[in-house]
């Protein structure tokens, strides 16, 4: 398709300075690891007795440090907001970037619906968080072993990996559905980044204050939390539901508003 | 069945007014002129008739379709040239013109390079660098390139030299001749009275009138000053068709309609100093328009 | 002058969203300032049993967990980087805005020099992180009054939330000399993103060596906040360092935009 691929091309240097970033991101994070590594077992034991609300300060939680995927964990919320801000800012702009470049007219007055140029544009959108998730996963295993010590990774990283697709997905249509809600379209990125800075400092607070456990489930950081998804049961369902529901409905509402909603200059 | 099929068309921005009641048709084959003052309501009209915004309540078809309903379908054959063209800033023109005939499912490489010689285009150039009227140009390539067959024009010439507004009304009036219908927006009237067959006049979102432009050109009338050596007396000038008569000092105005030659038969009777015959602007046709009716 | 005015006003919005951000982040951590401090004095008596080496690789200070300043000074890193944010966000609209809205062509053939309309804007700008830090301090000493669970000197809690302003400052000039290089930024948000985090990365990653000389390349480095209270006073040479990055960004800005062709609509 035509429109899917010359999105493809326009979005090319971004997606590479993200994937580098992304890269030096895992780089540096582990390069702190040996630190940790080297005071083993002891490690273990103080964060055992550390009490909660400090090691929620620290994003520490319930992970083994001194196991190079408890770290990892840790490490894994910096990828998530990377990742989640790359998709939030893909999905509120990829459509409305063409009435904020008032290039719509050349575009919706060609002989597509307005369906089709939708679907074009999100899976450009979707193409490109998967060269992001796909370059986090090949940069975390191969950096991972070099610090593994014989520790098999790969599997946790890959169940990482899809629980950071789903929430990659999720806020992307929350862009996109902005982007096509909101009549100022350009207004949406803002709001879209605001939404998941809110949601992002909701999870750290719950983490702090025992009494918000109940907003849990108002947030996506929250849903698949790497101590869960590496070692608890994986992939709880109640979440996973709430995601698949939530990433539906909000496709479905960047559908039908962009069909209905006037074009103006 | 006419190409174009307006009825009863209303559109509302809040409590601004858009259009109300907007019905006309465009035959095939003909070149239509749409003129009226600014914010009188072609761009709303045109806006809808290519569902880049939705009427409150009526309906327009295009080939027989309904416009919102068959967009993708009956798009095939439209081309499109808006009043401001914005593109793609990092795209060359080749590139631009490319991408957009890869919209339409047909070979059209060999059009593509006859209009941009005509135009004169440098296809090698980014769209960014291009000043407004160039720009322009390649919205004409862009438009005509998948040889449509109804063109509908907003405001198109604002931007261009003259040369390349003649080379512009050649190839429209060639792709005329070979069929094509022609719907084109303007508040110049004397691109419209070159071009057209037949004209709507919209004001304050609703049609004051459709006619052919002979009718139209009949109509109108042109203002004249005339400056004589000495103070002219009054009745002088005072012929049919006259009106608003004024003499101050030694230059006498007047309006006139009617056949020009009477008005020349007087002017050559007297010897004047300087004389100023002026093509009145679309608001006074207006105005003129509403006493003829009343 | 008319154009401050009307620079101020533009903000006015956006500033008063970022404050309130900036104030309600600052309140829910100060709150949990209590059952923190309990739990910290429980924590380091069960830490005094573990070696120094572990104790220093989980970068526990003792002093940020049972002071008031010391608490406000940990919660001080997450709000020097939402307030950079907003710093950078105005440095780079600073001329971009005109492009971006095509407003270019009006502005500058007003009779009024490039440089009188650099520095009108520059002082909106400044003001309104001028307002914002008022506020936020305001509503921080109340917090820390009500919060305290002991005597601390107001003095070095100025300075430490003065170290706010200064980032802001440096992120400002690093914005508005971007601002006027890449004349058309099509997306202000992503490159004030993207430069933020950039630099919040270089900072965290470069902490681990403890090179002093590895400070300088993060401003958010460069105010550290146990040197503060310890001597009530800034480390010299990284002010001087932060001080002349801000006055040779903002000098060479006037240079070039003087300069410069103005880019077309």
């Amino acid at each position: 398709m035509n429109i899917y691929f010359k999105e493809l091309k326009s979005n090319r240097k971004s997606i590479i300075i993200w994937s580098i970033c992304v890269f030096l991101m895992v780089a540096s994070g582990m390069a702190k690891f040996d630190a940790y590594s080297k005071s083993g077992q002891n490690m273990t034991e103080l964060l055992k007795d550390m009490p909660k609300s400090l090691r929620a300060v620290f994003g520490f939680n319930e992970l083994d440090l001194s196991k190079v995927s408890g770290y990892f964990g840790v490490l894994f919320i910096y990828l998530l907001l990377m990742a989640t801000i790359h998709a939030t800012m893909l999905g509120a702009t990829v459509i409305a970037k063409e009435e904020r470049d008032k290039t719509y007219e050349f575009l919706f007055t060609k002989p597509v619906s307005r369906s089709i140029i939708v679907t074009a544009k999100l899976l450009a959108a979707i193409t490109n968080i998967i060269i992001f998730n796909l370059v986090t996963m090949a940069s975390s295993m191969m950096l991972l072993a070099k610090y593994s010590h014989g520790e098999a990774v790969n599997d946790e990283i890959a169940r990482l990996m899809a629980a950071m697709f789903i929430l990659q997905l999720l806020f992307m249509v929350i862009g996109s559905a902005l982007a096509a809600v909101k009549k100022k379209s350009k207004k949406a990125a803002s709001l879209a980044t605001g939404i998941l800075v809110f949601t992002y400092f909701l999870s750290v607070a719950i983490d702090l204050n025992d009494r918000l456990t109940g907003l849990k489930y108002f947030t996506p950081f929250k849903y698949f939390e790497a101590k869960n998804v590496m070692y608890g049961g994986g992939f709880a369902a109640v979440y996973v539901v709430i995601s698949v529901v939530l990433i539906a409905a909000l496709t479905t509402v960047t559908y039908v508003f962009y069909k209905n909603r006037d074009l103006n200059v | 069945m006419d190409v174009i099929e307006i009825k009863n068309l209303t559109k509302t921005y809040g409590k601004a007014r858009g259009i109300s009641n907007i019905s006309f048709n465009v035959e095939e084959g003909e070149i239509f002129g749409f003129i009226g003052p600014n914010g009188a309501g072609k761009s709303t009209t045109i806006r809808i008739l290519l569902s880049l915004i939705y009427p409150d309540s009526g309906s327009a078809a295009i080939f027989g379709k309904d416009c919102i309903q068959f967009a993708p379908e009956i798009k095939k054959n439209i081309g499109y040239l808006p009043s401001e063209v914005f593109y793609y800033d990092n795209m060359k023109v080749k590139e631009l013109l490319n991408y957009s005939a890869s919209f339409y499912k047909k070979d059209c490489s060999k059009r593509m390079k006859e209009l941009t010689d005509i135009m004169d285009l440098d296809l090698n150039k980014k769209i960014d660098d291009l000043s407004l009227g160039n720009k322009k140009k390649v919205g004409i390539v862009q438009g005509l390139l998948h040889e449509p067959k109804l063109i509908i024009l907003d405001e198109p010439t604002s931007g261009l030299d003259p040369l390349m507004q003649q080379n512009f009304f050649e190839l429209l009036k060639e792709e005329n001749k070979k069929g094509a219908t022609i719907l084109f927006s303007s508040h110049i009237l004397s691109e419209v009275q070159r071009l057209c067959n037949r004209v709507a006049i919209i004001k304050e979102g609703k049609i004051v009138t459709v006619e052919k432009i002979s009718n139209l050109t009949e109509n109108t009338y042109k203002k004249f000053k005339v400056e004589t050596k000495a103070p002219l007396d009054a009745t002088y000038f005072q012929i049919s068709g006259v009106h608003n008569l004024e003499v101050k000092g030694n230059v006498t105005s007047f309006i006139f309609k009617g056949n020009i030659n009477e008005v020349m038969k007087k002017i050559a009777g007297v010897e004047i100093m300087n004389l100023w015959i002026e093509e009145p602007d679309l608001e006074e046709i207006f105005m003129h328009y509403y006493e003829k009716e009343a | 002058m008319n154009i401050f005015l009307h620079e101020l006003k533009a903000y006015r919005k956006s500033t008063m969203i970022w404050t309130f951000s900036l104030v309600i982040m600052m309140v829910l951590f100060m709150s949990l300032y209590s059952s923190i401090h309990a739990d910290a004095e429980a924590f380091l008596k069960v830490l005094k049993n573990y070696p120094e080496a572990i104790r220093n690789a989980l970068g526990f200070n003792e002093k940020n967990f049972l002071t008031v300043v010391g608490f406000y000074s940990f919660l001080l890193s997450f709000v020097t980087l939402c307030a950079s944010l907003q710093a950078m966000y105005l440095g780079t609209s600073i001329v971009s805005k005109e492009v971006r809205e095509k407003t270019a062509d009006f502005l500058l053939t007003k009779p009024v020099t490039r440089s009188q309309i650099l520095t009108a804007k520059l002082m909106g700008a400044v003001v309104s992180l001028v307002i914002t830090n008022m506020i936020y301090f305001a509503a921080a000493s109340f917090m820390a009054f009500q919060f305290k669970t002991d005597d601390f000197s107001m003095k070095i809690f100025f300075l430490l939330s003065l170290t706010v302003f200064f980032v802001q400052l440096i992120f400002l000039a690093l914005g508005m000399i971007i601002s006027v290089i890449f004349q058309t930024i099509k997306s202000v948000l992503t490159v004030s993103l993207a430069v933020v985090f950039a630099f919040y990365f270089v900072g965290m990653f470069f902490d681990t060596s403890g090179e002093k000389v590895k400070r300088y390349f993060s401003p958010f480095k460069y105010f550290d906040t146990a040197y503060i209270i310890k001597h009530s006073s800034y480390e010299s040479s990284f002010l001087i360092a932060g001080a002349a990055i801000t006055i040779l960004a903002i000098a060479a800005s006037y240079f070039i935009y003087a300069k410069r062709d103005i880019h077309a609509v």
